[in-house]
């Protein structure tokens, strides 16, 4: 049979949105799933009837927001995140700007520190990092949750390659009209590195704010909880409590999922950065 | 470059720091722990040779751990690479629409793995969605629900993790897609070779440093597969993994901090050796295939 050139290409479009859409729902189903127990009545079933049935009720939310589920560990989250997303703007401008403007001996040293700690799987201080925080007494405290990740490798080179990009010319002419080393690196060059910082803000920021494994192991105390933290130990309770879990699941992809709407192409090219320029 | 050196260093100085007492100390640490018998409660330590390791290899939990790290890593590494390309492919022309699918695929890789466990924890839960639908298609779903199960446990945080991260790699291919020159796809086009054979010709083999990037960060991260152990089995089920064990033995129960060190070590060289094998293919001249 001959199909017209048009039909065939309707089809073919057709067939494509076809396909494009099942995935996309196997994509975010389980993220509607979520929000949808988030709003069903505690106490009802989470069977395939009552998830469709159901009504919808704001109060596992109220109920979270005034317990202690969510609204210490969501400070916690948002305090740590802020703190170690700040250190990292500022520590990886420098050490960047250290990194791409001198060149000594120990700039070799300090490029291939950089290299190492990317290669190197973060498992291997699980142990140590443990034990050090114990005898220096920061264990259990913010600081445990803050002082290891302040400055993040990926994050200098990131930020070294914009520097290199900026022609140095901005810089001498500063100099000599009396500019000192840290006026120029602060006043004149940090502000132009700000596409990068912004990337490098929304990575780690990311990267901190869902984190569980080491926020869990390096605090005890429920007052220290991260978000994820308090999410994963709260299911062992009694029998699990789907519609409370599920709200503050939501509450906890809520910021991600904004960010991420309003800065999509800042995410996309940290994520992109490092796979092009190999 | 005629800039002072003091300035340089003292603007190094907070990663010189935070690297030696964050890093470079634990590492070393770690190293001298695995030779030793070190626990949280002992008073000292005692030297013990290469015994950590010697148990290491006869311990039962820990092949069981390792069996089922490679397990992870050689499941869904594999499928989560082509799965992306395919879902690259599927959305790098330009169409109607295609911000939004990207966007959603996308999606799932920035939720938080606590988050995407406990949903997860839910669906594959006794008569849960999962097991529904396994009915539908006239399979008998495991009787406690998926994670209750040792045929099903593993595979079933496999399928989830292929979910969670096609997206995230979907990302990088498509930049890899964009850096290839379209006069390449032109000029096939005016030789009259179809789709197909440039996919083979010109796409597949200029893809290859992007998805030989792709394979190494993708095996170092699914190496340490952990979080979601923890949150859905608690490494039962034949479900535990090397940096589990790694939890388990260092920092619960009996704190055995000196065999835990040995256990991080031996996944510390595995992993060190694929990225080394790696890098090597990465290097490499002549295509791949």
């Amino acid at each position: 049979m001959v199909v017209p050139a048009a039909r065939s290409n309707m089809l073919v479009s057709l067939g494509r949105y076809g396909l494009l859409s099942v995935i996309l729902i196997l994509m975010v189903f389980p993220l509607l799933w979520m929000l949808r127990i988030s709003f069903m009545g505690t106490g009802q079933a989470i069977s395939m009837n009552q998830v469709l049935a159901a009504g919808f009720t704001f109060s596992n939310y109220m109920d979270i927001f005034s317990g202690d589920l969510i609204g210490r560990p969501l400070l916690n989250s948002a305090a740590v995140g802020l703190a170690v997303t700040g250190g990292n703007i500022l520590f990886c401008f420098m050490v960047a700007y250290s990194l791409a403007r001198f060149r000594y001996l120990v700039n070799k040293l300090l490029f291939i520190t950089v290299i190492l700690i990317l290669m190197i799987p973060a498992h291997i201080i699980i142990i140590p990092l443990y034990v050090l925080m114990l005898k220096t007494g920061l264990y259990d405290s913010y600081w445990a949750l803050i002082l290891p990740w302040l400055v993040n490798p990926i994050g200098i080179f990131l930020v070294k390659q914009y520097i290199e990009s900026v022609p140095p010319a901005m810089e001498d002419a500063a100099r000599i009209d009396g500019a000192g080393d840290f006026r120029i690196a602060f006043r004149i060059v940090m502000p132009l590195c700000k596409p990068a910082l912004a990337v490098l803000a929304i990575q780690v920021f990311f990267t901190n704010w869902n984190s569980f494994l080491f926020p869990y192991i390096l605090t005890i105390s429920s007052e220290l909880r991260t978000l994820p933290v308090a999410l994963a130990l709260y299911q062992g309770h009694q029998a699990v409590d789907w519609q409370h879990l599920m709200a503050g699941s939501s509450i906890a992809v809520l910021p991600v999922l904004v960010l991420f709407m309003f800065m999509q192409r800042h995410v996309v090219s940290g994520i992109t950065a490092g796979a092009v320029k190999q | 470059m005629r800039w002072s050196k003091p300035t340089a260093l003292a603007l190094a100085l907070p990663w010189l720091l935070t690297f030696a007492a964050f890093w470079l100390f634990p590492i070393v640490y770690s190293l001298v722990m695995g030779f030793t018998d070190y626990q949280l409660l002992s008073r000292g330590y005692e030297w013990v040779g290469l015994e950590n390791y010697r148990q290491l290899l006869a311990d039962p939990d820990f092949i069981k751990a390792l069996k089922n790290t490679f397990v992870f890593v050689g499941g869904t590494i594999p499928v989560t690479t082509i799965v992306s390309l395919g879902l690259a492919l599927l959305v790098s022309r330009q169409f109607r629409g295609r911000g939004l699918f990207r966007a959603g695929y996308f999606v799932p890789s920035i939720t938080s793995m606590v988050v995407v466990a406990l949903i997860f924890t839910n669906l594959y839960q006794r008569g849960g969605y999962v097991a529904l639908l396994t009915e539908l298609v006239g399979l008998s779903p495991p009787e406690h629900g998926f994670l209750f199960d040792e045929s099903t446990a593993l595979y079933s945080i496999m399928a989830m993790d292929v979910w969670m991260a096609v997206g995230y790699y979907m990302l990088i291919f498509l930049a890899g897609l964009k850096s290839i020159p379209v006069e390449l796809y032109e000029a096939a086009e005016i030789s009259g070779s179809g789709r197909i054979r440039q996919f083979f010709w010109i796409t597949l083999p200029l893809l290859r440093p992007v998805a030989l990037f792709i394979l190494v960060i993708n095996t170092i991260k699914s190496f340490q597969v952990m979080v979601e152990i923890f949150v859905m089995t608690k490494g039962k089920f034949d479900t535990s993994t090397m940096v589990y064990f790694v939890y388990e033995k260092g920092l619960t129960t009996q704190f055995q901090f000196g065999y835990a060190s040995a256990a991080a070590y031996v996944l510390f060289v595995i992993i060190a050796l694929f990225s080394v094998a790696q890098f090597r293919l990465l290097r490499r001249r002549q295509p791949l295939w």
